[in-house]
């Protein structure tokens, strides 16, 4: 064992993934930017969903701009590796932050950059091929700890692992579900569009995509197998990316792949890369191996069992609540349980209280399209939301006022039915990780891990 | 976890992946695949619906417009009847269209213009002494098109005598006369507009095949829940009976449409009613036949009840059915109706209610159409 901490390779690896990563996030905020978003999604709207026991994350107004500006500017910092420790904590913060203001922008994409920003305070990126490498020769060195790349390369085993298991259902297997519903609505798209009016292909989709998630990290893994595993990499992610609106996704998992090859292959780009940007022989060959402190090695691979401890955990939790996951989406988010769902609903919400005031809320006077959306589908968005209309007609004059939902939701393909007992006053129910009574069951079983 | 693959195995997956990526060499669809061409249903709604029902429309309006244009001309009992009865033709035809508000018709958003109600009685009074007021306002919207007539022939005097010399002998009354010539004019010109703007926009609208937002089918498919939830559920049942938001548990008979003609309000709804049913079953407005719609394209989807078996078409369409049953029972005269018996009237509402759950959450659903109007009434 210790002899495998003992093992060193390449810095080019993290180098390289350091500058792909940095720049495509760097990308995605001007993207976002671009698309008016930060306004629409983070100040436009009059109300927040924050996640539970993230209460204090509040939206920032304005300064939101600034926020993003931040971000952007950290994620450029991080790809010229330059003041790498600050820049990659602020990153991680600034992003976090972001994602952490509103629950309806919930994508487990941002929260697999969200962890791999986490991921790279940790690790020694900037050592090489950097601006802090040519500032500062004392942090110049090319070989790293051999660990600290498969840190990484272990995080993407994780989310295909699950991505992939997580696919192992009744719905996902048995019924193309929700496929078979998403295909045939691309079915216009030239050339391959006619294919997807045929039921076999969203059998297809759906068994090739469990599998390729399953298999995915393995055939990355074997060197022999790797450029054949790359090439679907590429494909998959290309082709997800023409069928469903997942924004700068599939060029992160494309790039984020690179890490499994070989560290002679980061090589020889840094030293087209180098020769391109005419840096000294000296630059790309410091012939140093980075060591982290004594001290500090310790703490880091205790960050890094606990970090991934909780990763092999927290997708698994769902097993503690009953009902059906994809009914309750009691432990659903952070678990890579991607594209899983085709769910649809509608959400009326009446107020009333003991001397007879009755009304019935217009929620788009409350939220945004996307927020109505998102509401309307998880129950505890819909609590959330019902204590928003709790406090906002207390003040208008109802005593006590007591809130109740109308609800009506359609999941994969199934007829709709009431998501919440309408029965239920939710302004006395309270949030927490117990399990939700007043969600009314499926009563369709999904069978499946 | 350690998978011993050979060279060959991991070709044969990765041709299989590739095949499934590229789609491969697909056969053309069969027959039964048609029914999820969007563009046989889009090209079939435009040329043998929308635009015949414009055409229908049209005849009616146009008989209309002479019959008020022979009432301006000469105000008397008798074209004063013949005028009335023409507006009740044209508002019962105008049903038939009121729900194509996407392409033309929203560009001018027609509606606003023609079926507004209840009708500003006050602004309308303040139209009268300034003829030439700007109609365009938002607030103006409730002082012209049907509604406007409807009061200005049926209200503005206690009898047809009263009516006339409104229009007659009263201070001001040649202002008023114009102020109706000017109304009817309008809502030639912006049918006009229309009907001349769907030849042009019929390319658009039938090679814009997608789901998406500002896509074809994505826009008809958000303007008919629209329509059915706010202006069929909510306008001519809901908020008369006050079992919507807006009206919270009291009836409201003067927020009928066409309140001062009475007895017309709920043939209007019917009327409305099976113009969206036919409209979902996909009813070619001339030869009566069934053709491509939300119906044949549900049913090429196979959307059903996975419990029962059942079509979700079937089910819309009893849909359709219970509430055509309960529209039956009710009074000619919605604002009578609802004073004197608001029962039926409410549980039309939760029928209508009924079915708007159903094509806004599980017939979108089924189509993977996202809606992008923002819920609820009080618009």
């Amino acid at each position: 064992m210790n002899n495998y901490f003992r093992k060193t390779t390449s810095a080019a690896s993290l180098a390289i993934f350091r500058i792909a990563f940095g720049l495509l996030l760097f990308g995605s905020v001007l993207r976002f930017s671009a698309k008016g978003w930060i306004n629409e999604l983070y100040i436009a709207p009059k109300y927040f969903f924050p996640f539970f026991g993230f209460e204090f994350v509040r939206p920032l107004g304005n300064l939101t701009y600034v926020l993003f500006a931040v971000c952007g500017l950290a994620a450029l910092m991080v790809a010229l590796g330059l003041y790498y420790r600050v820049a990659s904590i602020t990153l991680f913060l600034s992003f976090t932050y972001i994602e952490l203001i509103d629950k309806s922008t919930y994508l487990n994409h941002y929260y697999f950059v969200s962890m791999i920003c986490l991921i790279m305070i940790f690790l020694p990126a900037h050592v090489f091929f950097s601006l802090d490498a040519r500032r500062n020769p004392k942090v110049h060195f090319d070989e790293i700890p051999l660990w600290s790349v498969h840190c990484i390369k272990l995080f993407v085993c994780i989310v295909y692992l699950y991505a992939g298991i997580a696919k192992i259902n009744s719905d996902w297997l048995l019924e193309a579900q929700p496929l078979r519903i998403w295909l045939p609505a691309k079915n216009d798209l030239p050339i391959i569009g006619r294919l997807f009016n045929y039921l076999w292909v969203a059998y297809a989709f759906s068994w090739l995509g469990c599998i390729y998630d399953l298999s995915i990290p393995f055939l990355l893994l074997k060197n022999s197998t790797r450029i054949f595993a790359y090439g679907a990499v590429v494909t998959f992610h290309v082709i997800t990316s023409i069928l469903f609106p997942i924004g700068m996704f599939p060029y992160i998992m494309i790039s984020t792949a690179l890490i499994f090859f070989s560290a002679e292959f980061h090589s020889s780009i840094i030293q087209k890369l180098g020769t391109l940007l005419k840096v000294s022989t000296q630059f790309l060959h410091p012939q140093k191996q980075y060591r982290y402190p004594t001290m500090q090695v310790k703490a880091v691979l205790t960050v890094f069992v606990i970090f991934f401890v909780i990763q092999g955990a927290v997708p698994l939790r769902y097993a503690f609540y009953p009902d059906d996951l994809f009914w309750t989406e009691e432990g659903y988010r952070f678990s890579w349980r991607v594209m899983l769902m085709e769910k649809a609903g509608y959400a009326q919400f009446t107020i009333r209280d003991s001397e007879g005031k009755k009304i019935i809320a217009d929620n788009k006077e409350f939220l945004t399209p996307l927020q109505e959306k998102m509401m309307a589908t998880q129950p505890d968005m819909i609590l959330q939301y019902a204590h928003i209309l709790r406090d906002h007609y207390s003040k208008q004059g109802f005593r006590s006022p007591e809130v109740f939902v109308d609800s009506y939701v359609s999941l994969n393909g199934r007829l709709g039915k009431p998501l919440i007992s309408p029965q239920t006053d939710l302004s006395r129910e309270k949030e927490s990780f117990y399990h939700k009574p007043w969600i009314l069951p499926l009563d369709h079983e999904i069978t499946g891990l | 976890m350690a998978l011993k693959m050979n060279r060959q195995f991991v070709y044969v997956w990765f041709l299989t992946i590739f095949f499934w990526s590229c789609g491969g060499n697909g056969k053309d669809p069969s027959p039964e695949d048609n029914g999820k061409d969007r563009k046989v249903i889009l090209t079939h709604w435009v040329d043998n619906i929308i635009v015949p029902a414009y055409g229908n429309f049209k005849t009616k309006f146009d008989a209309m417009k002479a019959k008020a244009d022979a009432f301006t001309t000469s105000p008397t009992t008798s074209t004063l009847a013949e005028f009335r009865v023409a507006w009740v033709d044209a508002y019962i035809e105008w049903q038939k269209v009121e729900l194509f508000e996407f392409g033309p018709a929203d560009e001018y958003t027609l509606r606003n213009f023609f079926n507004i109600y209840p009708a500003d009685v006050t602004g309308i009074a303040a139209n009268l002494s300034d003829p030439s007021v700007n109609l365009d306002l938002p607030s103006s919207y409730a002082r012209q098109g049907f509604p406007a007539l409807d009061y200005l022939i049926n209200e503005v005097g206690a009898d047809e005598a009263q009516i006339i010399s409104f229009y007659t002998t009263q201070p001001d009354a040649g202002k008023r006369v114009a102020y109706l010539k000017r109304l009817t004019d309008r809502m030639s010109a912006l049918l006009s507009n229309v009907i001349t703007g769907w030849p042009i926009y019929r390319e658009t609208f039938i090679t814009k095949t997608g789901l998406d937002i500002g896509s074809s089918f994505g826009n008809v498919v958000n303007a008919f829940v629209l329509y059915y939830e706010r202006h069929i559920r909510s306008g001519k049942i809901g908020i008369p009976s006050g079992a919507t938001i807006a009206s919270a548990g009291t009836v409201n008979p003067d927020k009928v449409e066409a309140y001062y003609k009475k007895d017309v309000s709920l043939a209007l709804a019917k009327t409305a009613h099976k113009a969206a049913m036919e409209f979902f079953n996909g009813k070619n407005v001339s030869t009566g036949a069934a053709g491509p719609s939300f119906k044949s394209y549900l049913d090429a989807l196979e959307a059903k009840d996975v419990t029962t078996g059942t079509m979700l078409s079937k089910i819309i369409n009893d849909q359709f059915e219970t509430i055509n049953t309960h529209l039956d029972g009710l009074a000619a005269d919605l604002s009578q109706q609802v004073q004197s018996d608001n029962q039926p009237v409410v549980e039309t509402y939760t029928s209508m209610q009924k079915l708007v759950r159903i094509i806004k959450v599980d017939m979108t659903s089924a189509m993977s159409v996202t809606i992008t109007y923002t819920d609820n009434d009080g618009d």
